[in-house]
C-alpha cells in the first residue's frame, strides 16, 4: 500500500472492508468486497466508478448510516481523537458514532445540497444550530461563530438570512460544505459533491473542495465525474463490482503513462475528450458476480488466467496490466488548480 | 431552389412556468434531417422547457413548432398522434421517466402498444433492447432492480421504439459515468445513421456535445427569466483566490 | 469468498423496534378474531332481536353470559357480535362506496385540471366546510330508519377527504416525466390515466379506504347513538351505548363497556394495519439497498 503524501500515520485507513447486503429470499449482495485505502491528511483521494459498483455503499458504511440488512468486515481506523490513538468506524457504536464522530471528525459534503438543507430556514439558522450542537456555544459566542463558519467555507456574510431557494447552486453547495465544516472535522467526505451541477459550477465546488485539502484536511470525494476526479485528487481508486481495481497517483493515471487496469483505461478512453469509445457489455450484477476478475467478461486481455480474482499487486488488480507506455493522446489536463 | 424543410424547427418560442416571466423568450432554432444539434447552456436557463416544447409536450406561450415542414396542431394528447411521435424524448433522470409498476420489456414495447400494434410489440421488444444493449435476463426486471445505466438504455430503447424523424435527449447522460454515456451516444448515433434521423441533444457538458453534434448552439440565458430556480443565475459572488482559514484559526 | 466470517451484523440507526415488531401480529390477530366472530357466530347461534326476557335482566357477567344480560334481560355478547356485524358492513360498504366516489371525482378532477379542476375542488370545500355528522343526520332524516340511509349517509358525507388525496397523487404523478413520455409515445388521455395515473394512486386511495372503515364505524355509531341510525331494536354498538346509558349510573357497567370495547378494539386494530400499509408504501422504505 503506497503511503500518503509523506503522512507517517493516515488520517484514515481501511483495510478490507467488505459489505454484504442480505435481500429477501436470501440472495446475497457483495456490495463492497476487500477494500483497502488510506487518506492522509492534506491528501485527496478520488473514488471514482460507475454507479452501481458500490462507492455510494463504502461512504455509508464508513459514517455508520448502513440499512439494518447490511453485514460489514474489516476495518477503518480514523485516528484520533488523542495522538495515537485510533477509532474503528465500523466497530463503533452507534452512539460513539453520534456523539463524536459524525460532524465533528467525519464531515459529509452532501450530493444535492439543496435537498440537504431544511427548506423553511435560513442558511444562519441552519448554521447556528450545528454550530451549538457541535461546540454548545450561546449568544453573542454562537452568532460570531456562525458567521465564522460561513467565512470558512466562503459562504458571503450577506446571504446568511437567505433561504434555501433563494440561493444558487453553487451557494447552495458552499452552505452545505459550511455545514460539514463547522465541526472541524479532520476528514471530509463528498458524496458525489457535483451530480446535476454546471460544468464550471463543478470546478469551482471542486476547486473549493481541493482548498479544505490543501488545508490539511483529509478529503475522500466519490465520484462519477472523471473531469472533477481529475482536477481535485492526489491519488485515484477506481472501483469495479465492489473491488478496488486501481490505486495510483492522479498524475500518472490521467496524464502518462496512464492507469494499468483495462477497465480504468476504458473508462478514460470512454471519455468525449478521448477516444469516446463505450467499454463493451456492462457491469457485472452485485449479486451474481462472475468467478474470478469480474471485468474479464468485458476485456479484450482475459485469459485462462483472469478465472481467479487478481489482487492488488503494485497499483492495479490485473494479471495482464498495460504496461507499455501507450500514446497518451490528447489528455484532459485541463488547467488544473493544483500547486 | 427548393430545400427539404428542417426535420425540427422552433419559431419564436416564449415558454414557461409562468406568463409573466417566461424562462424561454422568443428563441428560434432549426435542425436539419440528418443533423445533429447541441443545445448549452447553464442548469435553469430553460434548456429543458424548450426541449418539452420540441417534443410538443409543453404549450408555450407563444411560437411555432414545425416538424418536417408542418406546423405542429397542438401540445400534449392535443397534438396528432403522428405529430406527438415523431420526435422521441430522453430525459435528465430514467428513475422519473421510468413508470416503477412496468417492467423493462413493458417499458420498451409501452409506445408500441400504446399505438395498438401488440404484434410488433411482441416481435420488437427484443431487438429493441439488443439494440440498447440491454440483455433478455434484465427485461423482466423493474426499474428499481437496474442501475441508472441499464434504465436510461432502456428509456433510450422506448424513445426509439416508433422510428422517430426527430430525437430530443435532454441532458440524456448528465447522471451517467462516462463509459456508459459513450454507449448511449454510440447507440444514439448508430440509428441515426441508419435512419437519417436529426437529434436535438440539450446539457451543460461543452466537450460532449462538441464532441457528439454537428454543431452546438448556445441558450440564451435572460437574466430577468422569473424567479431563481435552484441554480439558475450564475453564482452572484466571485471568489478568485479564496482560502479557507487555517485549521488553527478556530 | 472468504469474508462473510467476518462480518457483522449493524443495527442501523438505533431506533426502538420491538413495540414496531408487535404491531403487524397483534392488530392482524385482532381483525382475524372479528372477522371469524362476525361470521361464525351467526352461524351457530341464531339472535332473535324482538325477543326480550325481564325474569333475566341485568345479570352481571357470569358463565351463561360472559359479558352479562342488558335491562331486558339480551345476552350482551350475542348483541355485542351481531352488532359489530352490523357496524362492520356499514363500514366496509361506506367506505368502499366514499372511496369509489372520492377516487372518481379526485382522478377526474386531477386529470383534466384546468377550469374544471378548480370548480370540483371548490364544490369538495364547501361541502368540507359543513360538518359532516351534520351533513350526515340530513340525510339519514329523508329516510326511514335502516341500515342503508346509514351507509349512504356516511358514503355520502366521507368521499371528500379521498377526492382531495387522490387529487394531489394525480396532479403530481401528471408532471412527472413519465407521463411526459407516455404522451410522446402516442399514448391516448384514457391510457396515460388508466395505466399510468390509476394504478400509481390506488394504493393511496386504498389506504384511505382502510382509514375510513374505522371512521365510518364510529359514525354509524354516533348515528345509531342519537336515534337516527338503525331502527332501535336492531342489534348495533351504537344503539347498544345508547339504551344501556341509564343502566350506568345505576352501577351496572357491563352493558356499556362490552360495545364500548367492541367499537375501540377492531378500529384501532383495522387502523394499525392501515398504519402498517402506509409505511410499506411510503417510498423512504422502497429500497432496501442504497446503491
Amino acid at each position: 500500500m503506497s503511503q500518503g503524501t509523506g503522512a507517517p500515520e493516515p488520517l484514515l485507513s481501511v483495510r478490507d472492508l467488505s459489505v454484504r447486503f442480505r435481500m429477501r429470499g436470501g440472495r446475497e449482495i457483495a456490495a463492497v468486497t476487500d477494500v483497502s485505502l488510506d487518506v492522509a491528511h492534506g491528501e485527496c483521494l478520488a473514488l471514482v466508478g460507475e454507479s452501481g459498483c458500490g462507492k455510494s455503499v463504502l461512504a455509508s458504511a464508513l459514517l455508520g448510516l448502513l440499512p439494518g440488512n447490511a453485514r460489514v468486515g474489516g476495518s477503518a481506523l480514523l485516528s484520533g481523537p488523542g495522538p495515537g490513538e485510533a477509532t474503528d468506524l465500523l466497530a463503533a457504536d452507534e452512539a460513539t458514532l453520534a456523539r463524536t464522530v459524525r460532524g465533528r471528525r467525519v464531515g459529509l459534503v452532501p450530493q444535492s445540497p439543496a435537498a440537504h438543507l431544511t427548506p423553511v430556514r435560513t442558511v444562519r439558522s441552519h448554521l447556528a444550530e450545528t454550530v451549538r450542537e457541535l461546540t454548545g456555544a450561546k449568544g453573542q459566542a454562537l452568532a460570531t461563530a456562525t458567521v465564522a463558519a460561513a467565512r470558512r467555507a466562503a459562504f458571503p456574510a450577506d446571504h446568511l438570512d437567505r433561504y434555501p431557494h433563494q440561493l444558487s447552486g453553487g451557494l447552495a453547495q458552499r452552505a452545505a460544505t459550511a455545514l460539514a465544516l463547522v465541526g472541524d472535522a479532520p476528514l471530509l467526505l463528498a458524496d458525489e459533491p457535483t451530480t446535476g451541477l454546471d460544468r464550471d459550477l463543478v470546478e469551482r465546488t471542486v476547486d473549493e473542495l481541493r482548498g479544505h485539502a490543501d488545508a490539511g484536511r483529509g478529503l475522500l470525494i466519490i465520484t462519477h465525474d472523471l473531469a472533477a476526479a481529475e482536477r481535485i485528487a492526489d491519488r485515484v481508486a477506481v472501483m469495479y463490482a465492489g473491488r478496488v481495481v486501481e490505486l495510483t497517483e492522479a498524475r500518472g493515471f490521467f496524464g502518462a503513462p496512464g492507469p494499468r487496469h483495462p477497465y480504468a483505461r476504458g473508462l478514460l478512453d470512454a471519455l468525449p475528450e478521448r477516444a469516446f469509445r463505450p467499454i463493451p457489455g456492462m457491469p457485472p450484477e452485485l449479486g451474481d458476480l462472475p468467478a474470478g476478475c469480474a471485468f474479464a467478461p468485458r476485456c479484450a486481455r482475459a485469459d485462462a488466467a483472469c478465472s481467479t480474482v487478481p489482487a492488488l499487486s503494485g497499483t492495479a488488480a490485473c494479471h495482464h496490466p498495460v504496461t507499455a507506455p501507450e500514446p497518451a493522446g490528447c489528455g484532459i489536463r485541463s488547467e488544473g488548480s493544483r500547486t | 431552389m427548393t430545400r427539404t424543410p428542417p426535420a425540427l424547427e422552433l419559431r419564436a418560442v416564449t415558454a414557461g412556468y409562468d406568463r409573466s416571466a417566461p424562462v424561454v423568450r422568443d428563441t428560434s432554432l432549426t435542425v436539419d434531417e440528418g443533423e445533429a444539434v447541441g443545445l448549452l447552456g447553464p442548469s435553469g436557463c430553460g434548456k429543458s422547457t424548450l426541449a418539452k416544447v420540441a417534443a410538443l409536450l409543453h404549450r408555450p406561450y407563444g411560437g411555432t413548432v414545425h416538424l418536417g415542414g408542418v406546423q405542429a396542431r397542438g401540445w400534449r394528447h392535443r397534438a396528432p398522434r403522428a405529430q406527438r411521435t415523431a420526435v422521441g424524448v430522453v430525459f435528465q433522470q430514467p428513475r422519473l421517466a421510468a413508470d416503477p409498476r412496468l417492467t423493462l420489456a413493458a417499458l420498451i414495447a409501452e409506445p408500441l402498444r400504446a399505438t395498438g400494434r401488440k404484434a410488433e410489440a411482441l416481435a420488437r421488444t427484443g431487438e429493441l433492447a439488443g439494440s440498447v444493449g440491454l440483455g433478455t435476463d434484465l427485461l423482466g426486471r423493474r426499474p428499481h432492480e437496474v442501475s441508472d445505466g441499464q434504465l436510461q438504455r432502456a428509456c433510450l430503447a422506448r424513445a426509439l421504439a416508433l422510428r422517430p424523424r426527430v430525437l430530443v435527449c435532454d441532458e440524456m447522460t448528465a447522471m451517467l459515468d462516462a463509459s456508459t454515456t459513450a454507449a448511449l451516444v454510440t447507440v444514439v448515433e448508430e440509428y441515426r445513421t441508419s435512419t437519417g434521423a436529426a437529434l436535438l441533444a440539450v446539457g451543460h457538458d461543452r466537450t460532449l456535445l462538441e464532441r457528439w453534434c454537428d454543431r452546438t448552439e448556445e441558450m440564451p440565458c435572460t437574466a430577468a427569466g422569473g424567479p431563481p430556480l435552484r441554480s439558475r443565475a450564475p453564482d452572484p459572488v466571485s471568489v478568485p483566490g479564496f482560502g479557507p482559514e487555517a485549521p488553527s484559526d478556530h | 469468498m472468504s469474508i462473510p466470517a467476518a462480518l457483522r451484523r449493524r443495527t442501523p440507526r438505533g431506533k426502538p423496534t420491538a413495540g414496531r415488531g408487535l404491531r403487524l401480529p397483534l392488530s392482524s390477530c385482532a381483525v382475524a378474531a372479528v372477522l371469524l366472530a362476525v361470521v361464525l357466530v351467526p352461524l351457530l347461534v341464531p339472535l332473535d332481536e324482538q325477543a326480550v326476557d325481564l325474569t333475566d335482566k341485568l345479570h352481571a357477567p357470569s358463565l351463561a353470559h360472559p359479558f352479562g344480560t342488558d335491562d331486558v334481560g339480551r345476552d350482551v355478547l350475542l348483541r355485542c357480535v351481531y352488532g359489530l356485524r352490523v357496524s362492520l358492513l356499514v363500514g366496509v360498504v361506506a367506505a368502499l362506496t366514499a372511496t369509489v366516489i372520492g377516487t372518481a371525482v379526485g382522478a377526474a378532477a386531477g386529470a383534466v385540471g384546468g377550469r374544471t379542476d378548480r370548480m370540483v375542488m371548490r364544490v369538495v370545500d364547501v361541502f368540507s366546510s359543513v360538518p359532516h355528522l351534520l351533513l350526515g343526520i340530513f340525510i339519514v332524516a329523508m329516510f326511514r330508519p335502516g341500515v342503508w340511509p346509514v351507509v349512504i349517509s356516511v358514503g355520502l358525507t366521507h368521499w371528500l377527504s379521498t377526492a382531495r388525496i387522490v387529487r394531489a397523487e394525480v396532479l403530481s404523478l401528471r408532471s412527472r416525466d413519465f407521463v411526459d413520455a407516455a404522451v410522446s409515445g402516442g399514448a391516448s388521455r384514457w391510457r396515460v390515466g388508466v395505466r399510468h395515473l390509476l394504478p400509481g394512486v390506488l394504493p393511496q386511495a386504498g389506504l384511505a379506504a382502510v382509514l375510513m372503515v374505522p371512521h365510518a364505524i364510529w359514525h354509524e355509531s354516533a348515528l345509531s347513538f342519537l336515534g337516527l341510525g338503525l331502527p332501535t331494536h336492531r342489534a348495533s354498538l351504537g344503539n347498544m351505548i345508547q339504551d344501556a346509558r341509564g343502566t350506568l349510573l345505576a352501577g351496572d357497567w357491563w352493558p356499556t363497556l362490552f360495545p364500548g370495547l367492541f367499537l375501540i378494539v377492531p378500529t384501532l386494530a383495522i387502523a394499525s394495519l392501515a398504519g402498517v400499509w402506509r409505511e410499506r408504501i411510503s417510498p423512504r422504505r422502497r429500497s432496501e439497498l442504497m446503491l
